[in-house]
């Protein structure tokens, strides 16, 4: 996945302070963080010169803003998905919000799983309530470390 | 032609599994079943490269498919894998022993590059209705 | 709710929304299982004689008279039909005096004979759920066979006893020959052993479960194997989840895994449950111990006969007629075996079309189990499982199909 300074290598490098951020590393970090969209740096969109730049940082962050990734910064390969629900029934949010469902290897029964398997693959919704979302997050990795072909990742 | 000997062992994928139920004759069945995985050496041995097509053959017989970089993080020479399928049992012996299961997971077989290209399913149908 | 047959798991929470009378989404199915609804608009077979295509009632009069004028039918397939279509099957045989033989033959059937006769403990996957602590993978690899195993029943879900989730919970343990899906996930250790190594590695376990040095060159393995010993002695509640890797290296000598099965219920409590793979393998096994005494491999020709001659892969040497139905048997075989069978005139009975029906001179589609048809099966580890159909469709049941042959001959 994309880190920081992949990200900045492909900014204007100027500190120019147009996006609100007193860097173009600050703005780098917003952008990872999902704070920022790539169309918060006027000269990258409006500067030719940085077109080629502006082209390779879109690649870069695709998956990141794709529609797979959550605002938790989830990634969800779905071509690589079992569907085995091992993620479903291991994760944490999952057993507290739906003991009946999830926690017992069901399919979720109370509407407020987060994780759940939907035409064969896993799909997650309400992701306020992941453990990695919010600003008391932890590094939870329940999810990853259940998946027997490594279809989730953490960006 | 270079050649090495390898025990392939079948396995179960759950992408095969899902284009098997959606059919036999299709294209998706054939790229996730006609593959042999193989150790990194044994393909420097036979020249060939993932993604190539090597020819596979036994007492029993004979079939074209790719070739696959194995992913196994130990080497292991002389060992290779195949997608249980139409094409792994192009190889397996008739001869089933006294238990009379065939020897489905313990296949000797000889390895060599070719540039044929991959069997499909209708030549091996084929093959299996012809006379003999 | 609907049941899946994709696997002899028979997820039953299956949930499905419909648009047009057409399923437009599922929820909890696996992408096996994903596979199979997909598979409803795929490739389905139609009744046809010597590629012809003709009606219902013509090829069941045609597979009726092919059955009927042979002197030595053959029965295969049935781990893919209920329990009732299975009933009805061995009801045919006896009446033409036919062999019949399943899918287990060559697959799980020395193992399966082992559990049915009660030579093995065993237990339902829900007590698993509830109380296991120990669970061994052996050569078997749910993740890619039976997807939701591990997360319905073995290894991540809370149950009575344990209520922690997995990681503090259970401990799983693969024995495999390569680094499966299974494998990966499997935390507490992964064995590897060489293809047909499944002999001395039941030795070297013995060994250390009575606390002796394994004989075994490798000096980390020996470490590994004498702590996984140990580990083994303090499990509560142990199961053994052998797959078709430890029974093809095993195969008519399943009896090597006895002292093992036993040593591990001295020092411990530990059960095993056969890693079936169709969905209703146990059912013809059980339903045909039941009939006959035995779980496969029986000719009604002259009374009940049972035995290796009656093995689908030497059956195929002296019948003139064959059945197959839910199989594709020319694709599961050895190509020098399927030559054979290609030239026995055949009825193949299935939902799609595959190779076993290109080659048969009469093919009768069916119906799809838990989709189109509705009837019952035994799961992979004994517990009846009944479903209903969950879309109208034209395509006659197993059941339907087998009683009109019944009649006709
Ligand atoms: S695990 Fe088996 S029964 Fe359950 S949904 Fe998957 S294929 Fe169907």
């Amino acid at each position: 996945m994309a880190n920081v300074m992949e990200v900045y290598q492909l900014l204007p490098k100027t500190n120019c302070k147009e996006c609100g951020y007193p860097t173009c590393m600050a703005f780098a970090v917003a952008l990872l963080g999902k704070e920022k969209i790539i169309e918060d740096c006027p000269p990258l969109i409006e500067n030719p010169k940085y077109e080629k730049k502006l082209e390779k940082l879109r690649e870069l962050l695709a998956p990141l803003m794709s529609a797979d990734a959550t605002e938790t910064g989830m990634i969800i390969h779905t071509d690589k998905c079992y569907g085995c629900g091992n993620c479903v029934v291991a994760c944490p949010v999952n057993v507290a919000n739906d003991p009946k469902g999830t926690a017992l290897g069901f399919g979720p029964k109370s509407g407020r799983a987060i994780l759940m398997v939907e035409d064969g693959v896993i799909k997650c919704v309400n992701v306020e309530e992941c453990r990695r979302f919010g600003p008391e997050k932890i590094l939870c990795s329940a999810c990853i470390v259940t998946c027997p072909s490594r279809a989730i990742e953490f960006v | 032609m270079a050649k090495v000997e390898v025990t392939i062992v079948t396995y179960r994928d759950i992408f095969q599994e899902e284009a098997k139920e959606i059919g036999r004759y299709s294209d998706e069945y054939r790229d996730l079943s006609a593959l042999i995985l193989l150790d990194r050496g044994d393909m420097k041995l036979i020249k060939t490269e993932d993604g190539q097509t090597v020819q596979v053959e036994t007492d029993g017989g004979m079939v074209v498919v790719t070739a696959r970089l194995s992913e196994e993080d130990e080497e292991h020479p002389g060992l290779a894998f195949m997608p249980n399928s139409p094409w792994s049992n192009q190889l397996v012996s008739e001869d089933t022993g006294t238990s009379k299961i065939p020897e489905f997971k313990r296949i000797k077989a000889e390895v060599s590059a070719t540039d044929k290209d991959v069997d499909t399913i209708s030549e091996l149908v084929e093959r299996i209705r012809a006379d003999y | 709710m609907a049941v899946c047959t994709g696997c002899s798991l028979l997820c039953d929470d299956i949930e499905l929304e419909f648009e047009d009378g057409k399923i437009s989404l599922t929820k909890n199915l696996c992408r096996k299982g994903e596979g199979r609804y997909r598979s409803l608009r795929e490739d389905r077979l139609v009744p046809a004689v010597d590629g012809a295509k003709v009606g219902f009632d013509e090829a069941i009069s045609r597979a009726a008279e092919l059955l009927g004028d042979a002197e030595n039918p053959l029965l295969f397939g049935w781990s893919n039909s209920s329990l009732e279509a299975q009933r009805i099957g061995i009801d045919l045989a006896k009446k033409l005096g036919a062999t019949i033989d399943d899918t287990s033959s060559f697959c799980q059937g020395y193992l399966m004979e082992k559990v049915l006769r009660g030579e093995y403990p065993t237990c339902t996957l829900d007590e698993v759920r509830n109380f296991a602590d120990v669970l061994i993978y052996w050569g078997s690899d749910p993740s890619s066979s039976q997807p939701r195993h591990m997360s319905r029943f073995s290894y991540f879900p809370r149950g009575e006893k344990r209520q922690r989730g997995y990681d503090e919970d259970r401990t799983a343990i693969a024995i495999d020959v390569r680094k499966s899906p299974t494998v990966v996930i499997a935390a507490d250790g992964f064995f590897r052993i060489p293809p047909g190594g499944d002999a001395e590695f039941i030795e070297a376990l013995l060994a250390a479960l009575g606390g002796k040095i394994p004989k075994v060159k490798d000096k980390k393995m020996k470490k590994k194997i004498l702590k996984l010993g140990s580990t083994l002695r303090k499990a509560e509640f142990g199961v053994v989840f052998p797959g078709l890797g430890l029974i093809y290296s095993l195969k008519d000598e399943i009896d090597k895994l006895t002292p093992l099965i036993t040593r591990l219920n001295e020092v411990s409590s530990y059960k095993l449950i056969p890693m079936v793979g169709h969905y209703n393998m146990r059912g013809f096994n059980q339903t045909l111990l039941e009939e006959t005494g035995h779980i496969n491999r029986v000719s009604f020709k002259d009374g009940v006969e049972h035995g290796t001659q009656f093995a689908v892969t030497e059956a195929v040497n002296d019948c003139d007629a064959l059945m197959v139905i839910g199989s594709d048997l020319i694709s599961a075989l050895p190509a020098a075996i399927s030559k054979k069978l290609a030239r026995i005139p055949t009825v193949a009975i299935d939902p799609h079309r595959n190779l076993t029906t290109d080659m048969a001179r009469v093919t009768i589609p069916s119906a799809i189990s838990g989709l189109e048809a509705g009837g019952s099966a035994l799961r992979m580890d004994g517990v009846k499982v009944e479903f209903e159909p969950v879309i109208k469709s034209g395509y006659r049941s197993d059941v339907e199909i087998l009683s009109r042959i019944m009649e006709a001959v």
